[in-house]
């Protein structure tokens, strides 16, 4: 986070987005009501789908003064009954900007907090009043803040810090900001009617400016298995990224303080026993196993100083010389500098390369990376024309983005791992299909993980047709990470998949009643605007979402043919239950008979097949959480 | 008992027979539709095909007849149930109309469905139905009592003897009206009693019908005369059949002189395509007099030129058995030459009279030996 940060450290972030604060969907006072209500909503599904907790999430618009025409001041609540934020946290993370907890690799609505935290600052800037943050962790002490944001300096100023006794877990954030429900008013609607469906696990309830309250409950108890972070895959990776890396995968030599020694001392078992150094490494071969890192550094080292513990607090080591395998220390008793020698041979100084100069490269392929084995690391060394045991530490510059351009271009990494996504699932989809349209006929599917730029997705999808749904179809809803999206559908790669579609082609004709469900799930979205409301045609995505689609309406095209069928089959009884009656009225007299032929046998054979929907969906009670 | 009564007693009985073959066969085919329902069938029957590939001409009977071909109607085809439940209507409608000795036209028929909830798109459909009753039971629609709109013309000395209800027994003399009297269903259904008349002229047109009757053709040629209106309708040619079976007289045709006068002509002799599927609706022995192509010629008569569809009739003729020999040929490959047609009214040119004093007198002499 530090070297983020590092970024922007000539002006504030604070002031980097409050300049450019169009690019987050702050633009005017109907988009930025809108994106502000997106951005709480979404951090508190976000918070709840972390934790496993189902979330309840309660949504508040209330205008400061009602008679006034929009645009005008709002206060935004929302509420959820997650995990909520440490009491320490919330003057940072709700007070300065690129503050927040979402920073590993795996999918969520939102990256960083980011956006709650311009939501925030927009308040402040048109209505100049403090966030007010009501935090519980622990169901027993609620921490209440009033925060207002120090623009230049991207620091919070706490205006008043209360705690009081609660209930109940979970995070409320209310903010005051300009805005104009009239005319975001049917967004925002949408936007929470669209949400929960996405969201069947969540109740999530909206009380207007109006007075309206609109309640969606949960319909399925299960929440889909949370994602899982996960180390990056070679494809999705630049050279800030590897550089960062080998920083991490780097140890420091330790400083060997009276403190360190105590702790080699106790690891080892040795804590009131004063061993020989022959001793001493005896025994650390025996534990070796189980010996932290540190603490090997440190037996290394004492293996070729040769030394008891007593004599180690007396000196200080000043360098590891591992290309002249020599190793130079300070000893305070003699007041001067020494050197040993090191054998290249030692198994402890294989521990102190180690550490100096990294790992070798085929190492730090196989443990930083998802979905690299060592066959494949030792592959990719020779594509890249790096020997397998090059040494990470070592690497010049140069080396580095060779490295970086070989990892785009080697193909045969496998795919990457979609544990880290966290899509819907079919079943909890198909649910909500069906409860929000109540349709004739829906379809479902959920394609196999795949991967743009080393960035896993996953496509979800469903297809329903009849019903409640409104004819003039297809009504595309396009969700990505769980969010809706409501902007900007005309440059939208499932519009252009969707529009590609010759609909006559599955026997869809006329004014259809038939809706669309298209769910993205990724890492990272390919938006194509800040705004994250329209999803980039990239190749691999588009492809995805062709084949869904395909697949759907082929099962549509089933549908509809032997709707089809019916209607006909229906068509025809109907035609035999007119005109079978009249003709044995007419052959009636022609025949000179009196009494008409029993023609009811005819037309019982035929009774009219139904169109056979698949309303099967029992009506699920709301399942409250307790 | 004269002779003569003695044959309209037969002719009398004869018709009331014919009635109840009508009757007996819609009720016959009635019974059969009964049966299968009652049977939990879908009731069926054949029909014979009235496709062009089924139409034949029959050089024996000397018109055009049906092939064998049949086609299956099924209650069960959906696309034919409707068709279907139309004739079974139509059916029980003609035998309405026959039981009770009531009359109906095309249009009539076609508005009276509208009652029995019936539904036809138009007449034409409607008119079509009629035609497959005609095809299922071999029978011309005027035995069921149902008739054309149009009305041709008779005029001369013939008694008659009305046998529709309310008339019976009734007789007429068909010169009293100078304007002619039209003839329609009773006319047709009526007894032919006696005549002093030795030949029937038919002619095309309304207004030499009324020149000839002016002129008093009837009686200075002892004729009979008749306006077909142009082609001539069912109950004319039965008329005319009728006159020339059971009165004995020659027929002889007058039309216009061009292609479709020619097949005018050709339709009163032996019948038409479109009614190959029934008979006795021809006069065989009938005499096509003229205008021929040739007159046009021989008499010097003001022509028009013909139209691109006249000509394309010619060639459509030639290819007609009918017209492979006799002055049919002839006649046709002298208009095709000429290229141009005349009208009756073409005589006027000599005088108003001149084709009653001079043109019929010589054409009733060559019919002789022709």
């Amino acid at each position: 986070m530090s070297s983020i940060k590092e970024k922007f450290n000539q002006i504030s972030p604070s002031e980097f987005f409050y300049s450019n604060r169009d690019l987050a969907g702050f633009s005017n006072p109907t988009r930025s009501l809108y994106t502000a209500v997106r951005e709480f909503v979404e951090n508190a599904l976000d918070a709840c789908d972390q934790k496993g907790i189902l979330p309840d999430v309660h949504l508040t618009i209330k205008a400061v003064d009602p008679d006034k025409p929009d645009p005008k001041p709002y206060i935004l609540t929302v509420k959820d009954n997650g995990p909520g934020v440490d009491a320490k946290h919330i003057p940072l993370a709700f007070g300065t900007v690129l503050y927040g907890s979402k920073f590993g690799l795996k999918q969520a609505r939102g990256m960083f907090g980011l956006g709650a935290t311009m939501a925030i600052l927009y308040g402040q800037i048109t209505t100049n009043k403090p966030v007010i943050v009501k935090s519980s962790t622990d169901a027993k002490i609620q921490n209440q803040f009033e925060i207002l944001l120090d623009i230049q300096k991207n620091k919070p100023v706490i205006q008043k810090h209360t705690t009081k006794e609660i209930s109940k877990k979970g995070l409320s954030v209310s903010i005051c900001l300009e805005g104009d429900y009239s005319k975001a008013g049917n967004k925002i609607r949408d936007y929470v009617y669209e949400t929960s469906l996405i969201t069947p696990y969540a109740t999530i309830t909206f009380d207007d400016p109006k007075g309206q309250k609109f309640h969606h409950p949960r319909f399925v108890k299960e929440i889909p298995p949370p994602p899982t972070i996960i180390r990056p895959h070679p494809h999705g990776i630049d050279v800030e990224r590897i550089r960062r890396m080998i920083v991490e995968s780097q140890f420091e030599i330790p400083t060997i303080d009276d403190l360190m020694i105590e702790k080699v001392r106790k690891d080892l078992g040795l804590s009131k026993q004063n061993l020989s150094f022959t001793a001493i490494m005896t025994k650390a071969k025996k534990k070796w196993k189980n010996l932290s890192r540190q603490v090997r550094v440190v037996i290394a080292l004492l293996s070729f100083l040769k030394m008891d513990f007593e004599k180690l607090s007396k000196i200080r080591i000043e360098d590891l010389d591992v290309p002249n395998k020599k190793l130079h220390y300070w000893d305070f008793g003699d007041s001067q500098s020494k050197t040993v020698d090191m054998d290249p041979e030692s198994q402890y100084y294989k521990q102190l390369t180690n550490t100096v100069q990294g790992e070798p490269l085929t190492t730090f392929l196989t443990k930083r990376f998802q979905r690299v084995g060592p066959t494949t690391a030792v592959k990719f060394a020779e594509f890249a024309k790096f020997k397998p045991e090059k040494r990470m530490g070592t690497l010049t510059n140069q080396e580095l983005v060779n490295l970086s351009d070989s990892l785009q271009k080697f193909d045969d990494f496998m795919a990457p791992d979609s544990s880290c996504l966290a899509p819907l699932g079919e079943e909890p989809l198909e649910k909500g299909i069906k409860k929000f349209f109540n349709p004739d006929f829906t379809a479902v599917v959920q394609r196999p993980a795949s991967a743009y730029s080393g960035f896993p997705f996953i496509v979800e999808m469903g297809i329903a047709y009849g019903g409640d749904i409104k004819s003039g179809g297809p009504h595309v809803y396009r969700y990505a990470n769980r969010i809706p999206l409501l902007y900007d559908e005309g440059s939208d790669v499932v519009l252009k998949v969707v529009n590609d579609t010759d609909w006559g082609r599955y026997k869809v004709k006329g004014d259809p009643p038939f809706i669309i469900v298209s769910h993205i799930c990724s890492t990272r979205i390919p938006y194509k605007t800040a705004g994250k409301e329209n999803v980039a045609d990239r190749q691999e995505i588009e492809r995805e979402l062709r084949l869904a689609l395909q697949f759907l309406s082929r099962k549509l095209a089933a549908f509809m043919s032997k709707k089809g069928q019916a209607e006909m089959a229906k068509k025809r009884a109907n035609l035999y239950a007119k005109y079978i009656p009249m003709i044995a009225e007419f052959c009636t007299e022609l025949a000179g008979k009196k009494k008409e032929p029993n023609y009811k046998k005819i037309l019982e054979g035929l009774e009219p097949v139904e169109v056979k929907t698949e309303k099967t969906v029992k009506e699920e009670k709301p399942i409250e959480s307790k | 008992m004269k002779a003569s009564e003695k044959k309209a007693k037969e002719i009398s009985k004869k018709a009331k027979e014919k009635q109840k073959t009508i009757l007996e066969s819609l009720k016959s085919h009635g019974a059969k539709i009964y049966e299968d329902l009652e049977n939990g069938q879908f009731p069926k029957f054949s029909i014979p095909s009235r496709s062009v590939g089924n139409i034949v001409y029959d050089k024996k009977l000397r018109q055009y007849i049906l092939g064998n071909s049949t086609a299956l109607r099924s209650a069960k085809n959906s696309a034919q149930l409707r068709s279907f439940t139309q004739l079974m209507w139509l059916a029980f409608f003609a035998n309405r109309l026959t039981q009770e000795k009531k009359s109906s036209t095309l249009r009539d028929v076609y508005y009276s469905s509208q009652a029995f909830a019936i539904e036809f798109d138009d007449q034409s459909e409607s008119d079509n139905i009629i035609v497959d009753l005609e095809a299922v039971t071999s029978r011309p629609r005027e035995d069921f009592h149902i008739f054309p709109e149009e009305r041709s013309s008779i005029f001369g000395d013939l008694n008659i003897e009305y046998t529709i209800p309310g008339y019976e027994g009734k007789k007429m003399n068909l010169s009293n009206h100078p304007d002619g009297y039209s003839i329609g269903p009773s006319l047709t259904t009526a007894e032919l009693v006696d005549t002093s008349a030795e030949i029937v002229i038919a002619i095309e047109k309304g207004g030499l019908f009324t020149r000839f009757v002016e002129e008093q053709v009837d009686k200075k040629f002892k004729s009979i005369i008749i306006n077909t209106g142009g082609q001539a309708p069912r109950s004319t040619r039965t008329l005319l059949k009728r006159l020339h079976d059971e009165m004995g007289l020659p027929v002889i045709i007058l039309t216009d002189g061009d292609v479709y006068g020619e097949h005018i002509a050709m339709v009163i002799k032996s019948g038409s395509a479109n009614a190959a599927h029934l008979r006795e609706l021809t006069v065989p022995d009938a005499k096509w007099v003229g205008v021929w192509a040739t007159d046009i010629e021989k008499y010097k008569l003001p022509t028009i030129p013909m139209t691109e569809s006249d000509i394309k009739r010619c060639y459509d003729l030639q290819k007609d058995p009918r017209y492979e020999s006799g002055i049919w040929k002839k006649e046709l490959q002298v208009f095709l030459r000429l290229k141009r047609k005349a009208e009756l009214e073409a005589f006027a040119k000599y005088g108003l009279t001149n084709i009653t004093d001079k043109y019929l007198p010589q054409k009733l002499e060559l019919a002789k030996s022709l």
